[in-house]
């Protein structure tokens, strides 16, 4: 594994003369990146601010006073508070499991973890409709007992928590697996039983780790499109997430209503990054430290 | 404590870390576990602390009960890891006192004995005053002394050392040696270490146990291992020329 | 130091050593495997999980698309209109991987090598088509390259037009894929060993031979990867590209919008059809990546 072997890890290094490219190569080489990255990455976010206050700030207010706006935003929260915590304690048992035991189906399990990451959206709301849906498996039982799952709001809990709950666990597992068990059983050898070596030993190593996967699993929870596009029904007030809300406006031509909305999941999405960039440098400095103790 | 090692095989693939091992260990022996790496001493060892398990067919018994199945954290032997695996984010203190600190509700002492107690045994390691330390501010030797102190915390039937002098420097390695001798002249408290270095185990044990490729070579007194290597594998591990 | 040490240990140990006699110790009688405990808990607690989250629902796909009866599946996935979508979601996707590739490997290059005012907050950003809602990607490229506003009205005098057509989509899903190039190149290029690239200029080679032959060789895995990555986002993707498409049949629908149009017919048996298809693409993709992934690894390993 490359990271552990260089230990001379020279993250962002010291500046190399012998082999530094012309200046002139590097200004071209920077010139393209930047003018990529305005065009990609840096203009579709200043357009979401733009527009949002296109219209005045007063629009931009009003648009936060509709009920139907407050009941998205209330419902997307609602779902990011089910599914973040159930998909965090997924991610934790997945990622004790996996890492601190050897079992046959191992592979199997982690290939199985990442599979929302690979399978469309769609597909993701697709495969809930086809099991609950009114022609679904269930379908006919859930009409006769009155119990709406598709068009509902358990449908779009579902839905966020397929599409989110690879995230806790495939932030915790490399970290788990580079920090190595020794330390739980110093542990066990010590007296503690499993809830103790978990409590005071493992999760305060992991707690970067688990705040990184956590943070993106509420960013994507929040801001899942196609999986809760296809369960939802789109009905306003009652199964419409902030995402949906967007999409209602931006169909009605209400451009800077749902650019306003829009905003404020954009803002969610800087402060997801910056929380991340922080976790993930945290993170790698336990990495490091790891590393170094099994060489010292 | 006397312990008991009987017929302890354990595969991890195809070919056996431990062949049928069996060994006596007398109350208050200091043996030494001594082979070349991939030996099967670790695995030897771990299986005595209960961080593994022998296959059917081996037993580990303290004291003639009969520990085999019994995980690690009933066991009460004292491990101290080739790495220390001190709790890179507890303070020395906290380290020592963990094994205090999770104990039952009904068997924990006070806060007031729990710190009594790592005063006792920081002085003991010669670490006064550090208790709040983090393992990264330490030296190795220090390290090494805290994870001794930890392992004792718990007032253990057998001390388990996993190459324990093997990170330090050769001057290090000796003083700790000797100290470690001499400790046991006054505790008399069974401790199995693991070694690859012979002339480690040759000063500190009672006894040594060679072995090689998880069968044991010869069982002896250093005087008596080195006046009669058992078979070539002895002897060309301690350098004997082999007698005709 | 020895006997010092030795004193005040015998004083802390040795009282203790008194009162020692082993617990009463019981041995369970099942044979135990593991010493950490938790397995059974954890394991058994996921694989439910994933058992009621991915199995079942997705066993019901494949029920339901046998179910349907193979003519009504082969009609439904090679209808015209269907046909058209694939070249959307899966045509695309290649290009967009593709210039992903190029620029990525060069974005990559740049913050890893180079030190220039403002390099930390551009690295922390290329996460953002992660961690920005589709949605919201969805309506800002879309306003960005619309024909009367931002970039559309200085493209419209060339005839260009991006938005609402399949120029559109192939922005969209540019966007979309962009950190996964940089990030799996990125690490790899932070552990190339110097001294090669020195050895390769004392032997003679400019910087760009350097890079064509010494370079380059080494990140094509990761690059191979990062690319097959972003190819299999891009497949599925739907937020982001719905908006900007315009949904024009047979020019602009993507194939995920199949799925949804044939939900709302309630032809179930379709919709698990095309989604089957999406499906057998998404794991092939998936195989690929992971070979290539696993050459990547042993490449690392001899490098």
């Amino acid at each position: 594994m490359a990271g552990a072997s260089s230990i001379q890890l020279h993250r962002h290094g010291s500046p190399r003369r012998a082999t530094a490219e012309s200046p002139v190569a590097k200004a071209i080489l920077i010139a393209i990146t930047l003018v990529f990255f305005a065009l990609f990455l840096f203009l579709p976010l200043v357009v979401v601010f733009q527009e949002a206050f296109s219209k005045g700030l007063a629009l931009f207010v009003r648009t936060f006073q509709d009920s139907y706006t407050q009941d998205a935003i209330k419902l997307t929260l609602l779902v990011a508070a089910i599914a973040v915590p159930l998909n965090t304690v997924f991610g934790l048992a997945a990622a004790w499991s996996l890492t601190r035991f050897r079992f046959t189906g191992r592979s199997f399990l982690v290939t199985l973890i990442d599979l929302p990451l690979w399978v469309s959206p769609v597909v993701g709301g697709l495969i809930y409709v086809l099991v609950f849906g009114a022609k679904g498996w269930f379908g006919p039982w859930l009409i006769d007992h009155n119990f709406r799952i598709i068009f509902a709001v358990p449908g779009i809990v579902l839905a966020t928590v397929f599409v989110t709950f690879p995230f806790v666990a495939r932030g915790l597992i490399p970290l788990m697996e580079a920090q190595g068990i020794k330390e739980e059983e110093a542990a066990l050898t010590l007296g503690a039983n499993g809830w103790q070596i978990f409590r005071r030993v493992t999760l305060p190593k992991i707690k970067w780790g688990l705040l990184y996967g956590v943070i993106l699993c509420n960013a994507r929870a929040m801001g899942e499109f196609g999986a809760v596009s296809v369960v939802s029904g789109h009905i306003r007030g009652k199964t419409n997430t902030m995402p949906l809300h967007i999409e209602i406006l931006y169909n009605e031509y209400q451009f800077a209503a749902a650019f306003a909305v829009a905003s404020l999941l954009a803002l969610l999405a800087l402060v997801t990054l910056f929380i991340k960039t922080y976790a993930e440098w945290r993170t790698e400095k336990q990495l490091l430290e790891a590393a170094r103790d099994q060489h010292p | 404590m006397s312990i008991t090692i009987q017929n302890v095989t354990k595969r991890f693939s195809r070919f056996p870390a431990l062949d049928n091992v069996s060994i006596e260990i007398a109350s208050g022996e200091l043996i030494a576990l001594l082979g070349p790496s991939g030996s099967g001493k670790t695995t030897l060892l771990r299986i005595i602390a209960g961080l593994e398990f022998p296959d059917d067919g081996g037993s580990i018994q303290f004291n003639g009960h009969d520990v085999s199945r019994l995980s690690a954290y009933k066991r009460k032997a004292g491990f101290v890891f080739q790495h220390y695996a001190l709790f890179a984010h507890m303070n020395v203190l906290e380290n020592i006192v963990f094994a205090l600190r999770v104990m039952p509700r009904r068997m924990r002492p006070t806060e007031d004995a729990i710190r009594t107690r790592a005063k006792e045994l920081l002085e003991a390691v010669q670490l006064t005053g550090f208790e709040r330390r983090m393992p990264s501010q330490l030296s190795g030797g220090q390290r090494q002394r805290v994870a001794f102190a930890r392992a004792l915390a718990i007032e253990p039937a057998v001390l388990l050392l996993d190459e324990p002098f093997g990170a330090l420097d050769a001057r290090v390695r000796k003083d700790l040696r000797r100290w470690l001798r001499a400790f046991h002249e006054r505790i008399k408290l069974t401790t199995i270490f693991v070694t690859h270095d012979q002339d480690e185990a040759f000063e500190v044990a009672d006894r040594v146990v060679l072995i090689d490729k998880g069968v044991i070579q010869q069982i002896g007194a250093p005087a008596d291992v080195r006046a009669a290597p058992a078979n070539a594998f002895v002897s060309n591990f301690l350098d004997i020329p082999p007698r005709v | 130091m020895q006997e010092r040490m030795g004193c005040n240990f015998v004083i802390a140990v040795s009282v203790s050593i008194e009162s020692l006699s082993p617990h009463p110790m019981t041995s369970p009688s099942r044979p135990r495997k593991h010493a950490l405990p938790g397995l059974g808990l954890t394991l058994g607690y996921s694989v439910v999980y994933l058992s009621l989250i991915v199995l079942v629902p997705f066993s019901a796909l494949f029920l339901k698309t046998a179910a349907g009866g193979w003519e009504h599946f082969w009609g439904t996935i090679t209808a015209p209109r269907v046909v058209a979508s694939y070249w959307a979601s899966f045509g695309i996707s290649f290009f967009a991987a593709v210039v992903n590739g190029v620029f990525g490997v060069i974005a990559a290059w740049v913050l890893v090598r180079y030190r220039f005012p403002g390099r930390r907050i551009l690295d922390a950003m290329v996460d953002l088509p992660f961690a920005l809602p589709t949605a919201v990607a969805g309506i800002a490229l879309t306003a960005l390259y619309a024909p009367n506003d931002w970039i559309g009205t200085y493209l419209k005098p060339f005839g260009i037009q991006v938005a609402f057509t399949q120029l559109g989509i192939f922005v969209a899903l540019t966007f979309i894929g962009l950190p996964f190039v940089v990030r799996t190149v990125q690490p790899v290029i932070q552990d190339l060993a110097l001294e090669v690239e020195e050895a390769a200029a004392c032997l003679g080679a400019n910087r760009w031979h350097t890079f064509r032959r010494v370079i380059l060789p080494t990140l094509l895995p990761s690059i191979l990867t990062g690319v097959t990555l972003a190819y299999g986002r891009a497949v599925g993707e739907f937020g982001s590209v719905v908006f900007i498409s315009g949904n024009l049949p047979f020019k602009t629908e993507i194939t995920p919008l199949m799925i949804i149009s044939k939900l709302e017919q309630y032809d179930y048996t379709g919709a698990a059809a095309i989604g089957f298809v999406m499906l057998v693409a998404s794991f092939l993709i998936l195989i690929v990546s992971n070979s290539l992934q696993s050459w990547h690894n042993r490449r690392l390993g001899i490098s």
